[in-house]
Order: C-alpha cells, then structure tokens, then sequence
C-alpha cells in the first residue's frame, strides 16, 4: 500500500511545481461559477421553482455537482494510456513492479488532492460572495451514503477508463471511444442540467447505468432529495464497480500480449 | 566468476504483423473497406544463454531486431514462439517477483518526472522496489558518489543536460540492485567525455556488484570497452555468439600506414592487410620518411564488414 500512497504523493508534488497552471485552474474554477449564476439568474427570473429546485436549492445542487464533477479528473488515465501504447513508452509501467491499475488508480488520486483544494474555494466563494441559502442535508447517514457513493464513482470512473485504456492495445485509436464516453458522462451524470428535469421513463433507464451514481445521485442526497435512493445506490455502484474489475481483468490478460512497444 | 546461467532463450521468434496502407486518398479509403496486412519477422530462431556475473554486447544494424529482443527479455512483448527464461521466470507473465530482479533502461525511455528532483523520483522507487530505509540510503550515497552527481539530486530533471540525465536513469534503474541490468543504447546523444563516464561506471558496477549486463549500442567503442561477450544480430538472426576481440580479430584485417616524407608527395597513406605490414613498412623504408603510423582498420568498417560477411557466412 505504500508504494501506492507515494505514487500519489508524488502525482500530487508534480502538479504544485507549475504556478501558472495553479492561476489559471483558479481564474477558470471562478468563471463558471459566475457563468453558472448569471445563467440560472435568468432562467429563474419568471418562476418560483423548475423541477422542484427553488433558485438557491438548483445553485446548491450546482455547487455541489461542480465540485463532484471536477474532482473527477480519470480521462487523464485513458488518455495518457493511449498515448503512450501508440507511442511505445507504456512499457515504462509495464516494467515496474507494480499493479498498473493501481498505478493510475493512485496517480489520479494524487491529482485530485489537488485540485480539492481550488474546488473547496470555488465552493467557498459561490456560498459567501453570492449570498447563497446552502442547503445541506442534516442527515449523517444520508451523508455518508453520499460520500461513499461518490468515492464508489469515482472509483468506477478511474475503472471504465482504465478499461478504454487497454482497448487501445487491441485497436490502437481510441478517440471515438473516448469522445462517446465524454458525451454519454456529461449528460447523464447530470452535471449539466440534473436530471430530475428529464421525463421520468429516461430517469428510470439512467438508474441502470452507473453514471448516474458518480455525481447526480449524490449531489441530490446532499441537497436534501432522494433519500430513498441512497442505500439501494450504493449497491447499483458497487455491482458495476465489480463487474468492471472483472472486465478489466479479462482484457488486460488478453490484450497486453498485443502490445509491441513500437514508436520511440 | 558465477556461472549460473540467468537468461536462456531456445528458437526465439517475434513475427509482427503490419498493415499495407496503398499510396494517395484512394489507398486511404481502400483501407477504411479492406486491411492488408504483412507479416515482418523481426526476431528469428535466437537461442542465446546468458551467464551471471557477464557482460554482453549485442550489436546489429538499425532494425536487425536487438531491441526486439531486448522487449522479450524484459516482458515488455511477448514472443511469438520459441521458449524464453529469465532468472527462472517466462517473462511475459509480468511477474513483479521477476521485476524486481531486473532494471532495463532505454536510451530514449525516461524513468524520470520531469518536473521533480531526482531525490523525488529514487524516493518513488524505493517505495515501488519496498527497499528498506537504510539501504535505499546506501544506495543513493553510492551511486550518486560513483556518478558524481551529488550536486544534483535536488535540481529539477528538466534543467540536466543529456549525459547528467542519463546518470541519473542508471541511478533509478540500479536502485533496488538488479541481477540483471538491461541497456538499450544508454550512450545514444551522448558527447564523447559523457559516453566515456557512463562506460566507466559500468564497468565498476559489472565488477564490483556482480551485475550481469546486456548492452546494445550502435558504438562499436562501448562493446569493445565494456563486453567480454559480443552476440551480432542481422535481420533478426544472430550471426555471431563469441568473444568481442575473437570477433574484431576476425574483420579487422588491415592496418592503415601513414607516412610523412620531407619531400613531395610529402604524405603517402596505404591500407594493407594485417599480415603484409611489415613488407609495406620495408618498402615504405626506402624512402627514408620523416614520420610513420601505423593505425587500426576503421570501427565503421570493421562494423560494416562484420554485418555483410557475418550474414553471407550465416546463409
């Protein structure tokens, strides 16, 4: 476990070695939020309440949504994997006693550490500077089913892309992949619109997929909707969570024999 | 010397296959419809056996298949047939109780986070190998002593120059003390005062750690330094398995004689071969020259000439 909580530390050291990216995270983090408030400002000019959210419970769904969705950072997993399979320098991973799914399992937990820190103050300045009536649920048990179904999602997330990851092994150019599951992840985790605003049959199919769980359903939690969900959540995202590690273990031991290291 | 045998690879075989993409938009399109696809063999029946303790070169043209083979020694790929067995192990099993035993460092493959200090990088891997403490410190007191790079350990990587780089690269490779080092032309770029450092220590590490190494180079200076042990490699075959002078004995068969005379043509240059030396320097003698040098045949030549017969003599 050590070595995995130093490939984490030092995922974490590398992202502090550049102040610009530092600025320019935080300048970006800022401007959707004010993008975000202006917006739902002017949808909610002309109504009390939009699919049950009053206007400060849609921007608590929002806060709480915007910090879930960029702290998960996994598409750097199947990209970087892409990159280098086509390149010829995954074999660095390769040659290192370690289990590689781990590897960027921990790496990515590095770079979240990071960026946790510019999303508690993006959070931080949407409550206090915009006057925002937060609402958090008071319910322990509903926050810790929250949590742990956020961590099970992301979880899944560093799963799935990992999983595209060794596909490139078999069809070496993953991008339309990558772009179908970019697509997919922003509509139905809800992070642009939630997805109490969809027609109910759409909801019901999106319970099935494990996308739902990585924001969405926690986001509802915690903004106080949902309770009934929360238990049976957790099970839905753990079912995928194990059924993804299977997959991978399947194409992992088929498909890395397909590597041939070309390139450099 | 030990002499347990740590790699031994019988009929080895790596066949890619290649897809023919035909010229210009149309070929592009065809492609889209139907792939053809080559087969290339870029490593054919090898059988090779490697001692503990050695230090063996492998040499070849571009494409002749080393680091091919290197990749199989390494699990990097899998070998298409034949058998393989490194330190007991099929390497393609990715094993990490076998990857703990090897370090394979490949000229154009860095190890090293860019961004960070070397110190940060030998830290990683001390936790990745599960080194204990003091002996990671012993380690890297040692290396970066035997290197000359003390200074260096806490500079960020990007700003190292070439050959300070590579230092470091056999720094981390070395860490966890490999029974087997694995070097994919380590001196590639390298100035000429860079090259000769990284041989030196090398040899020290061969000698004093009992490290066996298997170097591939394109200079011909590193294997004659550095190898007891020289196996070529032409289009996949090997061609010669035997000792490096025993092999530059055989193709360097001339010598160059200069001689300098104080009247015109002042300067005469004869290449002769190894045998005809001393009829060429009585001849030469005549002539009452100012100044004569005697000089081996060209590395290049030898080289070239080591490729061309070994492949004839090998069909």
């Amino acid at each position: 476990m050590r070595k995995y909580r130093e490939i984490a530390r030092t995922y974490l050291k590398t992202q502090l070695a550049w102040r610009a990216d530092v600025l320019f995270n935080m300048v970006f983090t800022v401007g959707r939020i004010l993008f975000a408030y202006l917006l739902w400002k002017v949808i909610f000019a002309e109504k009390d309440t939009i699919g049950g959210f009053t206007f400060h419970g849609m921007l608590s769904y929002y806060i709480i949504s915007s910090f879930f969705t960029q702290l998960e950072m996994s598409h750097g997993i199947s990209e970087e994997m892409a990159a280098r399979i086509r390149n010829g320098t995954f074999s660095k991973y390769i040659v290192i006693p370690v289990n590689v799914e781990g590897y960027f399992a921990a790496m990515e937990s590095g770079v979240v550490l990071f960026y946790l820190f510019f999303d508690f103050a993006a959070a931080f300045i949407w409550i206090f500077l915009f006057g925002i009536e937060f609402t958090l649920v008071k319910d322990g048990m509903i926050i810790a089913c929250a949590l742990a179904m956020v961590l099970l999602g992301m979880f899944f997330m560093v799963q799935l892309n990992f999983f595209l990851g060794i596909l490139t092994f078999k069809y070496e150019e993953i991008n339309t992949f990558l772009m179908i599951k970019n697509n997919l992840i922003a509509l139905v985790t809800g992070s642009i619109v939630p997805l109490a605003l969809f027609p109910d049959t759409i909801v019901s199919f999106m319970r099935f997929l494990p996308f739902y769980y990585v924001t969405y359903l926690p986001s509802m939690l915690l903004t106080g909707k949902c309770a009934g969900e929360a238990v049976r959540g957790i099970i839905v995202i753990s079912c995928w969570c194990i059924v993804m590690q299977a997959a991978i273990r399947i194409a992992w031991k088929r498909y890395v024999r397909r590597f041939d290291g070309v390139g450099i | 010397m030990n002499t347990q045998k740590i790699i031994e690879t019988k009929d080895l075989t790596k066949t890619y296959r290649r897809f023919q993409k035909k010229e210009g938009l149309r070929g592009s399109i065809q492609g889209l419809i139907k792939r053809e696809y080559e087969e290339k063999t870029a490593v054919n029946s090898v059988s090779l056996t490697v001692s503990e303790g050695e230090f063996v070169g492998l040499i070849g043209p571009n494409g002749a298949g080393k680091t091919t083979l290197i990749k199989m020694l390494t699990g990097i790929i899998a070998p298409t047939g034949g058998s393989i067995d490194v330190l007991g192990y099929y390497p393609n099993d990715l094993k990490n109780a076998f990857k703990k035993q090897y370090a394979v460092v490949m000229g154009q493959k860095s190890q090293l986070f860019m961004e960070l200090t070397v110190n940060d990088t030998l830290r990683l891997f001390k936790e990745i190998y599960e080194i204990p403490e003091a002996d990671y410190r012993d380690s890297r007191e040692y290396f970066a002593e035997l290197f000359g790079v003390k200074d260096l350990m806490n500079v960020q990587v990007r700003t190292l120059s070439l050959g300070e780089r590579m230092k470091m690269e056999l720094i981390v490779a070395l860490l966890h003390s490999p029974r087997v080092l694995f070097l994919d032309e380590p001196t590639i770029g390298l100035d000429a005062v860079a090259s000769k450092q990284i041989r030196k220590f090398l040899k020290e590490i061969n000698h004093d750690r009992g490290t066996t190494i298997l170097l591939t180079s394109h200079y011909m200076e590193d294997i004659r330094t550095l190898c007891d042990r020289t196996v070529v490699i032409n289009h996949g075959s090997k061609i010669y398995d035997g000792g490096t002078e025993e092999l530059f004995g055989r193709y360097q068969r001339n010598k160059r004689i200069t001689a300098v005379f104080d009247r015109p043509p002042y300067r005469r240059e004869v290449e002769v071969p190894k045998e005809q030396v001393n009829d060429a320097l009585h001849e030469l003698m005549q002539y009452e020259p100012k100044d004569i040098t005697i000089a081996e045949d060209e590395i290049g030549v030898v080289v070239e000439r080591i490729y061309r017969e070994g492949e004839q003599q090998n069909a």
